[in-house]
């Protein structure tokens, strides 16, 4: 390959040039290694770095939806075996209602009459629709025998839980799902749960009951934490105390991995994370994929 | 012209003719004119369909066509030692000296590699593409790479940026790997015999309409450019699972009769489809070293490209404009194109190309590759096993062990079937290989 480059009159001294046209560069080798070697790269520019007082402020959301899940196991409980009767549960369904409509009433940015209205329109609606359809829950699970459903109910939940989107975070409403299967579990534990019930106004409103946790806590969560992270921590401080008291009565076990889940949630976890850190080796460099700024929409 | 060290070389990827592709002409070219330059070349792949068994090429290129299923995008199924026997007749029936393989993601590759390893042979990698760090598929492509390039003896890769990628990807040293970029035929890549009007601007897009290479922005870009431009048209090769948002966009514009989609395009019709524009636009989110825009400036066509990966290495800056990957920066880059589209001329460009790139220069490096390798000392195996135990604190162990046995079964197939009863391939000559194919108009791939 002749060396024909334009304008080197003195190739003994020629300026290597990170280019790969025009053959070999001459005077250097193919394996010749420039000092602007690497000098594009940059290491770790999109770590966050993070403070273990602010991960162990974040995770009181995990822990207070892991009450929440909790406490609602420990009414299914007591209703099975048959220590809350139809009214009280009944009560506690309107009670719940009521206090969700306060807060998001309470603590909303704009209060406008017709927002009130959809949203009564639609819970009038709901617990319609369930009270309608409570007959057939009531027989579902008549044939099956009840270790398979709390063995069902059981992996259902912890399904529950591995898959919900606990990221909290403040700025977007939880609104469309990312994965859906998370709350179908919780919904099938329901009403699995409400089908072993003794008469069909029990099953209602364990439905109802249940439902209303599922889905509209996050929701309430949300709107609590976007109003004021003090009242948010109290709030869940509260939560996590009554589930703790709840159930040591209930069970001595229980509460000792209760205890123990939530104290590896809140302080072992973001301990363990903050360690790991140190190891992140983020790489980007002028060999990377663009990104698009746009959004791609199908 | 070294006449004393003639190579018997064997090159082994799972990307090569019937397919076209980058890696695939990279093989066949380079093969081409190492053959020319008084080598031995040999060509190791698996089986394309019916094409199967040992075939002869151009120039007396022979092609093993090995009888293993493809099963992951071109890939075949990683048995790890499965092939190790079919490897080593090949090996020592063609009286190899060195092998070089080719594409990181290329199982055969990976495995022809490790045994040409265990064997005592010299293994030369060449790396094709780039990858990122930080998804699944590229940590774990990035810990095989690792794997074949802790014991390599050379490496080679298409540019400087893909220099640094594999440096850092696969920990070398960099003085190991050396920069020995693509080429391109221009003797195939002509421009027109008479120049084009510049009444209308044409502008060719020929590639793969997929995310990767971004077809996204071409969305995006085509109607602005129709816009601010009412003298130019688009024609578009290619085809991918992105064809339908490009026919939505022209749906939704009207510009069935600005932009034209011609579907895939087969090989030997790229050039009457390139020298049908005046300007070319490579819109990929990532490339390591873009043949495509060589072959355009072959044909004398002014390229506007989106800089990213090698990109920016490929091409003087009087014959390229370059862009962000942002609608906004190639629209403003495509103007800059077609202003500045009188003064160039395709015959000088081509002309330019011919000195810039050429397969010969690329062999003749590469050439230089294999007796830098040839002359690297032996290792034994225990050497061998302390590079692989630096990959990592359980992988190194894991590697250690798969040499291990690689190397159990050597010995066995040794036991098994000596080397004395594999008959050598005795030395062939083929005459026509002293005509020059560089002025041969139609040679093509058959």
């Amino acid at each position: 390959m002749d060396n024909s480059f334009a304008g080197s009159s003195h190739p003994a001294r020629y300026k290597w040039r990170k280019v790969a046209y025009g053959g070999m560069q001459p005077g250097f080798d193919d394996n010749h290694t420039d000092d602007s070697f690497l000098e594009g790269m940059v290491m770790n520019a999109n770590v966050v770095k993070r403070n273990l007082l602010k991960v162990m402020l974040d995770t009181v959301s995990i822990s207070q939806y892991l009450c929440i899940v909790t406490l609602v196991v420990l009414i299914w409980t007591y209703t099975l075996k048959s220590a809350i009767n139809v009214s009280s549960l009944l009560l506690l369904d309107i009670s719940l209602l009521v206090l969700g409509f306060l807060v998001l009433i309470l603590t909303a940015d704009m209060l406008s009459l017709s927002l009130l209205f959809h949203y009564f329109l639609n819970i009038s609606f709901f617990t319609t629709g369930l009270f309608l359809l409570s007959p057939i829950y009531h027989t579902l699970t008549c044939s099956i025998s009840p270790d398979s459903i709390w063995a069902l109910t059981g992996s259902l939940l912890i399904l529950h839980l591995f898959l919900h989107d606990y990221s909290g975070s403040t700025v977007k409403p939880p609104g469309a799902l990312k994965n859906p299967n998370s709350l179908n579990a919780s919904i099938v534990a329901s009403v699995l749960i409400a089908s072993r019930l003794p008469s069909r106004l029990h099953v209602f409103a364990i439905v109802l009951f249940s439902l209303q946790i599922f889905l509209f806590a996050p929701r309430v969560t949300y709107c609590i934490k976007k109003f004021s992270f003090h009242l948010h921590l109290c709030f869940s401080f509260v939560l996590i105390a009554v589930t703790l008291g709840f159930t040591y009565h209930l069970h001595g076990l229980l509460f000792v991995l209760l205890l123990g889940l939530l104290v590896s949630v809140n302080v072992l976890c973001p301990y363990w994370l903050i360690r790991l850190q140190e190891y992140k080796f983020e790489i980007n460099g002028p060999w990377d994929e663009a990104k698009l700024c746009f959004d791609v929409t199908e | 012209m070294s006449d004393s060290r003639k190579h018997r070389i064997l090159m082994v990827s799972d990307f090569f003719y019937p397919n076209f592709g980058g890696v695939e002409n990279h093989i066949y070219y380079l093969s081409q004119c190492l053959l020319k330059l008084g080598h031995k070349v040999v060509v190791m792949t698996h089986a394309y369909g019916k094409r199967s068994g040992v075939r002869y090429m151009t120039g007396g290129l022979k092609v093993y066509y090995v009888p293993l299923r493809p099963f992951f995008m071109q890939n075949i199924f990683p048995t790890f030692y499965g092939t190790l026997p079919i490897v080593r007749t090949i090996l020592i029936r063609e009286n190899i000296s060195l092998v070089h393989g080719h594409q990181a993601f290329s199982t055969l590759c990976h495995e022809a590699l490790m045994h040409a390893r265990t064997m005592g042979y010299k293994v030369v990698f060449t790396d094709h593409s780039l990858y990122g760090f930080a998804d699944v598929g590229s940590i774990h492509m990035n810990k095989v790479l690792q794997f074949t390039l802790a014991d390599v003896t050379q490496a080679i890769c298409v540019s400087h940026t893909s220099k640094e990628n594999t440096v850092l990807r696969a920990g070398l040293p960099p003085e190991k790997v050396y920069v020995i970029p693509n080429a391109v035929d221009t003797a195939m890549f002509k421009p027109a015999p008479e120049r084009l009007s510049r009444e209308e601007i044409i502008i060719v897009v020929i590639s793969r309409l997929v995310y990767r290479k971004g077809a996204d922005l071409l969305v995006e870009v085509i109607p602005e450019v129709c816009q601010m431009h009412s003298n130019v048209r688009f024609i578009i090769g290619g085809d991918g699972p992105k064809r339908v948002r490009l026919e939505e966009m022209r749906e939704k514009h009207s510009l069935q009769d600005r932009v034209e989609m011609l579907g895939a395009v087969p090989h030997a019709h790229v050039r009457s489809v390139l020298i049908s524009g005046h300007i070319f636009l490579n819109s990929s989110l990532t490339e390591a070293f873009c043949i495509a825009i060589l072959e355009a400036a072959s044909c004398g066509l002014l390229t506007v490209s989106t800089r990213v990966g090698g990109v920016p290495e490929v091409l003087p800056d009087d014959m390229i404009v370059l862009a962000e990957p942002d609608p906004g920066d190639m629209v403003r880059a495509i103007g800059t194109a077609i202003s500045i589209l009188p003064r160039i001329d395709p015959q000088t460009m081509h002309l330019r190309m011919k000195k810039l790139y050429s397969w010969h220069d690329v062999a003749k490096r590469t050439e230089i590759v294999y007796d830098h390798a040839l002359s690297c000392c032996n290792q034994s195996l225990t050497d061998r096993l302390s590079r692989y135990l630096s990959c990592g604190a359980w992988a190194g162990k894991l590697f250690c062990l798969v040499m291990i046995i690689d190397f159990l079964l050597w010995h066995l197939l040794q036991m098994w079937q000596p080397a004395e009863e594999i008959e050598e391939v005795p030395e062939l000559v083929f005459h026509n290989r002293e005509e020059s194919w560089n002025v041969n108009e139609d040679h093509g791939l058959i």
